[in-house]
């Protein structure tokens, strides 16, 4: 037995596949941190199961990098001026395999994610349609306000004006199936579908790769020929592929952000619509006073924490609505950092010897770090908190159920719109799975949340700007941040720009240097 | 001998029974609720209500148990509440995966372990001895995820001879740092065990004898000493060749490969009980058929165990 054996094994393995690395392939090369559950627009609510189902699938409309919403099967919509009638015109488009996309098969798709039957989680997002929460209750169909009077036209009638609905069309939930296809295959549609987007899936090897192809019906027609995302679970192996040419784009997590600013080249950042936040619940004492909840907003130097923790990576949140949404200025900062302001709110709350809280969180080194400071400084006037760690699963059901008191949570744009802020996160009917974790109620918020649906333009803004600055000074939660994203592309990779929604890269305006059509 | 293979497998039934119950009981105990996994983050509790019903979530803990088992008996694993991919058919797509890394990784581990351990056990140089074990000391201690990363950056970024990550289609290079990883604590006992095992056996009577009666010292070393200081390595070895084949959470992520573990720990995190019941009940069937193996082989090994059993 020689004992070079373990250098040998190496040596023999490289020597048998050639030790140069492989040639970059005329292909897009990202990475998720998890495999998509799935690729069907009814079941995909992770990011991942949203980006493919998107890609693969198009909508009547779509956003663009810049989170506008842009022509995509209907070439043009007219709304009447009560804006409770919307007509699309559609263009000639094809599914995959080359059947035509006629209205028919989109009220279709529409009827399979609203039916009660599908049991998809995503049928809210038709919810604005007349008659739709009626038939996902179980109600008849012909009641239901989509249409298609000829075979290039789709018409919703809506129960109420909403200002967002073209918007909710533009999600990954609102991509139009192939029903013929999803029948044939019921829950093997998730691997399988048969869309009509810019992509169609080429190779998914369980667990390791999911591979596009572009859709040789599909519009518009990709310069690059092919995505293909790699199932990469850890932050530090994606950093070791993308430095060693095996990725072309890049997440940078924060802590390695300082290393990538120095380094200098192909460093992207854009500001998420996401909003961080720790949230109370404001049934229970003593988070039932604003006072108190006032209290806590001025006892934390969260400027300090973006810095310092965050190095830089955010944005301070004054208000909910991220500033790429509003066309409003942001709201007059209420919460100064003032500790000595905050032990003289508690004092009038009738807490002058301080309270005791626990704030829950999932499992996650930052957000530790983050929550032990926020610990630090209310424990400096005398709010002595209790963390509690759980992993995703239990944390969810912790929030869902209500045996958390304060939480730090997070909110994701599911489409670039201000209601998408205001309306799940505060509006009373959204209170629990809604998205209104808090189980925040304040009837003014409510109508003028209802009451900005039915407007566009500055008046509907006016009551965005209203309803912000109630929950603002309603201090529901402890505002943290709008955090920064940044993202590194590889030389090779041109006319890349982080979306505004993350559904919004198709991958249709990137180039790949040196690899023609 | 036939007899006991018999009785063993017989025996297996109430093991993987109780596998079987303690997963299921576990995923109800455990905080954490399944719809709200597949619903997301924005849900209506009409919906949530429908999903329970449509997974049977909502009838009694009994009915569910026992008409989980009769689906078993079918041989039916289940659909993942996630994926709605039956899970068989995702184990059978990543099981080769996690095979392929476990006896690289075990192979790597029993060659390089017992050179180790022979070298280490040699009198003539006392001094390699001491710092194999030292070495093989760091081996047993050093984290799995740790070693990882140090192996990437030195392989792959500085070096570049390997890639860094993934599966590649099953390509040897891929396969070389996740089973060096996944191998290294298992080398280090085994080395330890071997050097061991080796000095009692050099020690004792039928080793003298063989000596004295002329054997040729490499024939003393490998006839006598090595194949009596072999049966605590190979227990050593089916241990851990058996939990590797469950799926090394740790190696495969860092390495994004793509086998068994980190399917199991996504369906924790998600709460996808067919997925977790499924796989636990697979990997617990692998882990007691390599014990069974490694039990033969010791009667092949060692005839004591031969003459005890019959």
């Amino acid at each position: 037995m020689r004992p070079a054996v373990l250098p040998a094994l190496v040596l023999a393995a490289m020597l048998a596949a050639g030790c140069g690395g492989e040639d970059a392939p005329p292909v897009v090369r990202l990475a998720f941190e998890t495999e998509p559950a799935t690729s069907d627009p009814a079941f995909a609510v992770d990011f991942s199961s949203g980006t493919i189902a998107s890609l693969v699938h198009a909508g009547l409309v779509s956003f663009d990098e810049a989170g506008a919403v842009q022509p995509d099967l209907a070439s043009s919509w007219r709304v009447t001026g009560d804006g409770l009638e919307w007509r699309f015109t559609l263009a000639p488009r094809r599914f995959a395999d080359g059947s035509p996309v006629t209205s028919a098969a989109i009220v279709s798709s529409f009827r399979r994610l609203l039916s009660p039957e599908t049991q998809s989680p995503r049928w809210w997002v038709l919810e604005p349609v007349a008659g739709a929460a009626a038939f996902h209750g179980g109600g008849s169909w012909e009641s239901v306000g989509i249409e298609a009077p000829d075979d290039s036209t789709v018409v919703f009638q809506l129960a109420q004006p909403a200002a967002h609905f073209l918007s909710l069309l533009a999600m990954p939930a609102a991509g139009v199936v192939s029903t013929d296809r999803a029948d044939s295959l019921g829950a093997g549609y998730g691997r399988r579908p048969l869309g009509a987007g810019v992509w169609r899936i080429g190779t998914w090897r369980e667990g390791d790769v999911v591979e596009l192809e572009p859709n040789p019906c599909g519009w518009p027609r990709p310069a690059v020929r092919g995505l293909r995302f790699r199932i990469l679970p850890e932050a530090m192996t994606r950093i070791a592929e993308f430095e060693t040419g095996g990725l072309d784009l890049l997440e940078v997590p924060r802590a390695e952000l300082e290393m990538w600013r120095t380094a200098g080249a192909g460093l992207l950042s854009a500001e998420e619509l996401r909003v961080v936040y720790i949230g109370f619940r404001l049934d229970r004492p003593p988070f039932d006073d604003p006072r108190v909840r006032r209290a806590l907003n001025h006892a934390i130097d969260v400027e300090t924490i973006i810095a310092r923790l965050l190095f830089g990576a955010g944005r301070r949140a004054r208000g909910v609505v991220p500033a790429a949404l509003r066309d409003w200025p942001e709201p007059t900062e209420r919460y100064p950092y003032d500790p000595a302001r905050a032990v003289r709110l508690l004092e009038k709350a009738g807490l002058s010897d301080g309270f005791e809280m626990a704030i829950w969180q999932r499992d996650n080194p930052e957000g530790g770090r983050i929550l032990e400071s926020v610990q630090a400084y209310l424990a400096a006037v005398n709010v002595r908190v209790r963390l509690v760690t759980r992993e995703w699963g239990a944390f969810k059901e912790a929030i869902a159920n209500g045996s958390a008191d304060a939480f730090y949570l997070d909110w994701f744009a599911d489409y670039p719109d201000p209601e998408n802020f205001l309306s799940p996160l505060f509006h009373s009917r959204n209170r629990g799975g809604g998205g209104n974790r808090t189980g925040y109620a304040n009837a003014a918020v409510d109508s003028l949340i209802d009451l900005a649906a039915t407007l566009t333009g500055a008046e509907r803004s006016a009551c965005c700007r209203e309803a912000e600055r109630i929950v603002y000074e309603d201090a529901p939660w402890l505002f943290l941040w709008f955090p920064v994203r940044y993202e590194v592309v590889s030389p090779r990779l041109e006319g890349y720009r982080i979306p505004a929604i993350f559904n919004g890269q198709r991958w249709t305006g990137v180039t790949l240097e040196g690899v023609g059509e | 001998m036939i007899a006991a293979l018999g009785r063993r497998l017989l025996q297996l039934f109430p093991v993987l029974l109780g596998v079987v119950t303690v997963a299921f009981l576990l995923m109800y105990v455990v905080p954490g609720d399944p719809v709200l996994a597949i619903a997301g983050e924005r849900y209506d509790e009409q919906t949530l209500e429908a999903m329970r019903r449509d997974l049977g979530l909502d009838r009694p803990l009994v009915v569910q148990y026992l008409s989980y088992l009769g689906r078993l008996a079918r041989g039916d694993l289940g659909v993942s509440y996630v994926t709605r991919r039956p899970v068989a058919e995702t184990i059978r797509e990543r099981f080769p995966r996690t095979l392929a890394l476990a006896a690289a990784a075990t192979a790597i581990a029993v060659i390089a372990g017992t050179a180790i351990g022979l070298l280490s056990a040699w009198k003539r140089v006392p001094w390699l001895g001491r710092l194999l074990m030292a070495g093989s000391l760091v081996g047993v201690s050093i984290p799995v995820f740790w070693l990882g990363l140090l192996l990437i950056h030195l392989f792959a970024i500085k070096l570049s001879l390997l890639p860094p990550s993934g599966y590649g289609g099953g390509s040897l290079r891929h396969l070389v740092l996740p089973a060096v990883t996944l191998s290294f604590a298992s080398m280090a006992t085994i080395a330890r065990v071997t050097r061991a095992g080796v000095m009692d056996a050099s020690l004792s009577d039928f080793v003298r004898t063989a000596r004295a009666k002329g054997l040729a010292e490499r024939l003393v070393m490998l006839k006598h000493v090595l194949r009596n200081a072999l049966v605590p390595v190979v227990t050593i070895v089916g241990t851990d060749f058996g939990s590797y084949l469950g799926g090394s959470v740790l190696t495969e992520s860092i390495f994004g490969w793509p086998g068994l573990g980190r399917y199991i720990v996504q369906a924790i995190m998600k709460r996808d009980f067919p997925v977790i019941q499924g796989a636990v009940l697979f990997m617990a069937l692998c882990f007691v058929v390599v014990n069974l193996l490694v039990d033969c082989s010791y009667r092949l090994i060692d005839p004591r165990t031969r003459e005890e059993a019959s």
